[in-house]
């Protein structure tokens, strides 16, 4: 497969959970297992630009084709998306996060302007049992406001 | 389609009368709200959880239960399980080299089954492993030759005289009362009774990250835990307990965790215990983490509850007494329970001004899934039912439930329901004064009523909650209640700080950062909070109680102002000034209010080079209080933080779904350090609070979870949120840390309750079990149409309860 844009060959079995085989190999511990029945969104990874539960794909289903997991997606630590969600607050014990900003990639992909509604739905699939999401959407609401300052526009709204 | 958004405002209270306290001092970095330092670790995933560390070496621990909620056993083999092959340890009772118990409190509860088990959590044997597959095939071939006996799975009928017993004494684990004036006086006197019976279900914590603990040997003998916990010195106690080793051979390490809300208090413990044995057995790491349906299965709930509440009052709406008496279910074993029921029994009568009290509180063994420390600890539960009686009395008298409680909450000088005299001012009536305010209560209660009169299908209800919450532990805890620091400021000026309280998602690690950053006048990046270690601070107690920012908080700026007494010590000396006209402000030192060419890190490379110590360990101990445990009377707590919640709902009387549209929340929290922190503690305790009240409906019959994963157990979502308007009151706590009070848990207590009193605004009618679920609503709202009941609620009987303990198809009235 392509994982996070290098081609990587990884011997595991086919019927192997993609959660498992990307946790094992030493680099996506990112990737996280909250529930295993693709309920809490934990695991999200893009499959060829799509959100997809790694918990529920077998490792067979991804052979030749593109996985990006959170270390690929956010290896820019000045990525607007990520440094939203920082400043709006919307990140308390941090373990959906990284579904989360997964998730929310690939909302903007689809959907460059959602509405706050287009947001709560593009999210609907990511648990927080911490934040009340609010902060969360928030901070998806300041990028597409603002992409390029979004920082900025963060900073000046009232907490 | 509305659109939830959440605004807040940040509200100073004007005091009546002259208030002699100076206002708070202009601050640079307490107040504020910069991005949280854990934020992009976390956010871009390379923040380590316990499942995502490298353990060389490391087998994998797995937890063998009991098939049985009620059993004797006779005897246990694992031999065939030892021979599987990638098994390396298998290990039972006979193998625990120190005490095989592990009760906090009582000693009830052993690590692993000797003789009989009392639940299906019960502990058969554990397994160290290569692989999980190889424990788990190694966990089918456990024989376990066992006589099932009859269980016990209701509270109130566990106390029958006939019921099976669980333990020696019987199934009553411990009973507490409280007790105020003479309840035969306020019956006599009371022109209305109120009398109900509430049961409210378990809550799971549903935290998204497991449980998990990694336990390593040391050459000494000892052992190193890291895991996710909200206790490392519970989990070091209990640890050294099991194996038999001195305190100081076991090293506790909390790394990042991933959510607690009080299930991680006691419970790592045990599993801490479970992978500590392996390690000793096996010699190597050993890495236990549950999968969610193992944690669902295993770990601790909110306590349900049964309530059974009298209201008594006077026709002007004067309360005059109340006499309740709380069911707690505690599962097998004592565990939390006991101080769990300390709270609901101290807490009972709220913010009002009750003359006569009777309390009696029964925390009861049965063979159901076990309570413990959940957000709120005893306390939703008793404010649900307590405020739903409020709302009830305001319906028989006709009178507005806001002016009710008005009228009845404590003053200043005024006696609580435990009886102690408020010495520091409640603000129960202004956050109530200010909630109905903002969500223009009188108007929105016409234009409900409006909106009902025509539309039976999708009824509107708007419902309100008034709380006081006692910050800290209980006076029964009180030995524990002290807390540590040690703050060490480095030669290139940045400083690292150690607590004894967690960072488990709550910012409290982002709140010390702030309070130590704005002590010593360094600027927030040059500290570090590092994860909470029982070798750098002493015993601290958990992270609960909503007591870290005020404990914790107070033993850093313990530690801060002793070195920045010493830095300006110092810099007085190097500028030629009076000591009294340095200051340290945000990297630089101040002399007269004017920058001078000393930054604070020059500052400190001179301390250095001087030889003055800037490592300092802190200590903070609140005031004693004072508590008659026979009698349920006294100062149960250091300090109230109050709150008001307004929720206004939606039922679809067809489908039985409750939607909460909007919350009002408008809390009393000293002052708000990290601001953004603290609204999202609110932000989460009300979508928290709001599982809990209509959709977190955890299924258990005998003993057994039936929906145990996200799955089947409903969990709020973002299109579930409600718009949320919060206000805070920032009136300075004198002994809080910059005037800081606790949020953690009143940002929960109310919702249910406010919830609940919306929904009966809807309906015309009360529903007195917790969730109110689509089937519950439903169901009542059926029963009440088929009676053909007028839709007055004033002597509305109806049929409430689908599947909880006591309730099921029972038809209940108003005396």
């Amino acid at each position: 497969m392509i994982l996070n844009g290098e081609p990587v060959r990884i011997d595991a079995p086919e019927g192997a959970r993609l959660l498992d085989v990307l946790r094992a190999q030493g680099k996506c511990a990112g990737v996280k297992d909250g529930c295993g029945e693709g309920e809490c969104g934990a695991c999200t990874v893009l499959i060829d630009g799509e959100a997809a539960c790694s918990c529920l794909m077998f490792f067979g289903q991804v052979a030749g084709r593109r996985v990006d997991t959170i270390e690929g997606l956010a290896a820019d630590p000045a990525d607007p998306l990520i440094v939203a969600l920082v400043e709006a607050g919307g990140v308390q014990c941090g373990f959906c996060t990284p579904g989360i900003v997964v998730a929310a990639r690939a909302l903007l992909k689809a959907n460059p302007k959602p509405t706050r509604h287009d947001i709560q739905v593009g999210l609907s699939g990511n648990i927080c049992r911490c934040t009340g999401y609010h902060r969360i959407i928030d901070a998806i609401e300041n990028v597409i406001s603002k992409p390029r300052q979004a920082s900025k526009a963060s900073r000046g709204r009232a907490p | 389609m509305s659109v939830a958004r959440s605004r807040s405002k940040r509200t100073k209270v004007k005091r009546r009368g002259s208030s002699k306290k100076p206002r708070p001092e202009p601050t640079t970095v307490v107040g504020k709200s910069p991005p949280r330092l854990d934020g992009l670790g976390k956010a871009r995933g390379s923040t380590r959880y316990v499942d995502d560390l490298a353990l060389p070496h490391g087998l994998v621990g797995y937890v063998v239960t009991s098939r049985h909620a009620h059993a004797e056993i006779e005897s246990i083999d694992v031999s065939e399980a030892r021979a599987v092959p990638g098994v390396v340890a298998v290990v039972t009772a006979d193998d625990v080299p120190g005490e095989n118990q592990i009760g906090v409190i009582v000693d009830d509860q052993p690590l692993l089954v000797v003789d009989r088990v009392r639940s299906l959590a019960d502990r058969i044997a554990l397994i160290a492993a290569c692989s999980r597959e190889a424990a788990a095939s190694a966990a089918a071939l456990v024989r376990v030759v066992a006589k099932p006996l009859p269980g016990v799975f209701d509270p109130v009928a566990a106390l029958d005289k006939g019921a099976p017993k669980l333990h020696p004494k019987g199934n009553l684990h411990a009973k507490m009362i409280s007790r105020k004036g003479d309840l035969r006086k306020a019956r006599k006197a009371a022109d209305i009774v109120v009398e109900n019976t509430y049961t409210t279900g378990h809550q799971e914590h549903a935290y998204l990250e497991t449980n998990g603990i990694i336990a390593e040997p040391v050459a000494d003998g000892g052992m190193l835990i890291k895991g996710s916990m909200q206790c490392p010195f519970y989990a070091q106690k209990s640890v050294a307990r099991v194996l038999g080793v001195p305190h100081a051979s076991v090293r506790a390490v909390q790394i990042a965790t991933g959510g607690g809300f009080g299930g991680k208090e006691d419970y790592p413990s045990e599993l801490a215990a479970c992978a500590a044995l392996l390690a000793r057995v096996t010699g190597r790491p050993v890495r236990l983490v549950y999968r969610r349906d193992e944690d669902f299965a295993w770990s601790s709930k909110r306590h349900a509850t049964v309530i059974k509440h009298a209201l008594y009052a006077k026709n002007d709406g004067t309360l005059l007494g109340m006499k309740v008496e709380i069911y707690v279910d505690a599962g097998a074993y004592g565990g939390l329970s006991k101080v769990v029921a300390e709270r609901a029994n101290a807490s009972a009568g709220g913010p009002y001004a009750i003359e006569h009290v009777e309390v009696d509180t029964y925390v009861v063994y049965t063979c159901n899934p076990f309570g413990g420390a959940f957000r709120g600890f005893g306390a939703p539960q008793v404010t649900f039912a307590l405020e739903s009686q409020i709302d009830a009395l305001a319906c028989r008298l006709g009178t507005d439930p806001g002016k009710l409680r008005f009228q009845n909450f404590v003053e200043l000088g005024g006696r609580t329901p435990t009886d102690e005299v408020l010495e520091a001012k409640p603000w129960a009536a202004e956050t109530l004064e200010i909630a109905r305010r903002r969500c223009g209560w009188s108007s929105r209660r016409k234009e409900v009523a409006a909106h009902n009169s025509d539309n039976p299908d999708v009824r509107r209800g708007i419902g309100t909650a008034t709380m006081s919450y006692g910050c800290c532990l209980h006076a029964g805890g009180q030995h524990l209640d002290g807390s540590a620091s040690l703050v060490q400021v480095h030669p290139d000026g940045s400083v690292s700080v150690s607590i004894g309280g967690t960072e488990i998602g709550q910012g409290a690690f982002q709140v010390m950062a702030q309070l130590c950053a704005e002590t010593l006048g360094v600027t927030l990046d040059r500290i570090r909070v590092t994860d909470t270690d029982t070798l750098a601070v002493p015993d601290s107690g958990p992270t609960v109680a909503s007591r870290t920012t005020i404990m914790s908080g107070n033993a850093v700026l313990d530690a801060a102002r002793q070195i920045r007494s010493r830095l300006i010590e110092v810099a007085a000396d190097e500028l030629g000034s009076a000591r009294r006209k340095i200051d340290l402000r945000a990297g630089r030192v101040l002399c007269d209010g004017r920058k001078t060419k000393l930054s604070v890190a020059d500052l400190i490379g001179r301390c250095y080079v001087r030889k003055v110590n800037l490592t300092q360990s802190g200590w903070y101990a609140p005031p004693p209080k004072t508590w008659n445990f026979e009698r349920g009377r006294g100062q149960p707590y250091t300090l109230y933080c109050y709150a008001t919640m307004i929720a206004e709902v939606s039922v679809d009387t067809v489908t039985g779904l409750v939607t909460l549209d909007k919350m009002t929340a408008v809390h009393d929290v000293g002052r708000a350090i990290f601001p953004a922190g603290l609204e999202g503690q609110i932000q989460g305790g009300i979508v928290q609070g709001m599982g809990y009240a209509t959709m977190e409906h955890l299924a258990v019959h005998e003993g057994r979870i039936l929906n145990p994963g996200f799955t089947d157990y409903l969990l709020p979502t973002s299109l579930d949120v409600p718009e949320i308007d919060i206000a805070l009151i920032e009136e300075p706590y004198e002994d809080g840390p910059y005037g800081a009070k606790g949020i953690g848990e009143p940002s929960l207590i109310p919702v249910a309750a406010a919830i609940a009193n919306a929904v009966a605004d809807a309906l015309g009618f009360r529903l007195y079990d917790l969730p109110l679920t689509p089937e519950r609503v439903k169901m009542a709202w059926e029963a009440h149409v088929s009676l053909s009941l007028a839709p007055e609620p004033v002597l509305a009987t109806v049929v409430t309860g689908f599947g909880s303990a006591s309730s099921g198809g029972v038809v209940r009235g108003w005396r």
